[in-house]
């Protein structure tokens, strides 16, 4: 089977770069999956998880980004990511504190943080995509 | 003539100015590796979403909000200034070129009649342009502590630029800072960051982009899309410079610390030398006097 080139880019550093079989990435609008030969899109992104497989669809690694963009052509997936953890990396109880802690204020910032801080938990507990 | 103990004061300053100067070559060597490990694993990030962006930008239409980051206010009257210093000294010319380089800039768009504010990031070129223009400054970054807090500081100096400008305080902004061009070298550049200057970053990338430009689909559409990458643009912008300068500086601290050590060594050989010249001398004295003394006897 076909390989993709994905690039997995924070601002800090470059965090993956291989080939790989399939990549799900949270789009705006939608999750897309990215096989070999896809169309050319480019895509912002919503806080979600972007996850990696290898050529035999096996579940290579998950990711959480908070928010970015993707490009995507048909030999090369970039993912753009503002801030990326691994989800093995997610403590759930820390971030429920952190939940707790961002409920009580009232800014536009801590709005944004609770958002990511949702998306962070409901991401921990999704197991959909992990067998496909 | 000195005397012997006077010499002896003097060399032991020098040898423990020489030591202080090879400790701080050595720390800013390594901080440069860091720093610039850091710069060349931002590379990847800013250079994709240039990318991005020229293909993306030579579709843009002008327009209200955001969009003014690319195509300007449509006014040419006001500027931001912002130079980038270090936060100390000791590093050779790096900062008094940066300031230098600022206030020449600043003199000259303001015999074109332009209005010009300052906005100085690091703690020497802040200082520097209290003293000389202070009613100009708006806003000053100092500490910014890039190597912990990273990407989060360059997003403070962003966000403010940004507020300031959709506040219709300023029509472009100006970036001086030092280059990093190699271990020993810096070159202060210029930059423009609002609007954008497209026809340098399209520059680039433009051998693969010229095919690829028309036929993306975008989701959920173009304008929305440059909408994020815009602003997102600017901060990135300002991460990398920052980087770099952060780079630059450990450069010309380690250039002018070696500098340092050569010249305190030179004049620990020169001073020795005096002292030894001066304690043959003390003695040849001695033994005239005495020779003299038996003689008349």
């Amino acid at each position: 089977m076909a390989k993709i080139s994905f690039d997995l880019v924070s601002p800090e550093n470059l965090i993956f770069n291989d080939d790989v079989g399939m990549i799900i990435i949270p789009g705006k609008d939608g999750d897309l999956g990215v096989l070999p030969g896809h169309s050319k899109v480019m895509s912002s992104l919503r806080p979600g998880r972007v996850m990696v497989y290898g050529e035999d669809k096996n579940l290579l690694k998950s990711f959480f980004v908070s928010a970015g963009f993707a490009e995507i052509n048909p030999e090369k997936c970039i993912v753009l990511a503002e801030s990326v953890d691994e989800i093995n990396n997610l403590d759930k109880n820390k971030i429920k504190k952190e939940i707790q802690e961002l409920q009580n204020q009232d800014t536009e910032d801590s709005k944004q943080q609770l958002i990511i801080a949702n998306a962070k938990v409901d991401a921990l507990n999704s197991s959909f995509y992990e067998k496909i | 003539m000195p005397s012997l103990k006077d010499i002896k004061t003097q060399i032991n300053s020098v040898v423990s100015t020489k030591k202080i100067t090879t400790a701080m070559k050595m720390v800013a060597a390594s901080k440069l590796r860091r720093s610039q490990e850091k710069a060349v694993a931002a590379r990847p990030y800013s250079s994709r979403l240039e990318e991005m962006l020229s293909s993306l930008a030579s579709s843009a239409a002008s327009g209200e909000g955001i969009i003014k980051l690319l195509t300007g206010t449509g006014n040419d009257k006001s500027y931001m200034v912002v130079p980038i210093s270090a936060d100390r000294g000791l590093c050779g010319g790096f900062n008094s070129s940066i300031n230098r380089e600022t206030f020449k800039l600043v003199k000259s768009l303001e015999k074109d009649g332009k209005k010009v504010q300052l906005m100085p990031v690091g703690k020497k070129s802040r200082d520097f342009f209290i003293r000389v223009m202070k009613d100009q400054i708006i806003e000053s970054f100092i500490d910014l502590n890039l190597s912990n807090t990273g990407y989060e500081s360059a997003l403070q100096v962003s966000n403010k630029l940004q507020d300031l400008y959709f506040d219709g305080k300023f029509d472009k902004c100006i970036l001086v800072f030092n280059k990093f061009k190699s271990a020993i070298s810096q070159e202060v550049t210029q930059q423009q960051l609002i609007p954008l200057d497209v026809s340098d970053t399209s520059k680039e990338g433009k051998e693969d982009n010229n095919a690829a430009k028309a036929i993306y689909d975008y989701e959920p559409d173009e304008e929305t899309i440059l909408k994020d990458l815009l602003p997102k643009n600017v901060s990135i912008q300002i991460f990398k410079v920052l980087l770099e300068s952060d780079a630059g500086e450990h450069g010309a601290r380690m250039a002018a610390m070696d500098n340092a050590t050569r010249n305190a060594g030179e004049m620990i050989d020169g001073l020795t030398l005096k002292y030894n010249r001066t304690r043959q001398a003390f003695i040849t004295k001695e033994l005239i006097e005495i020779i003299s003394g038996a003689e008349s006897i």
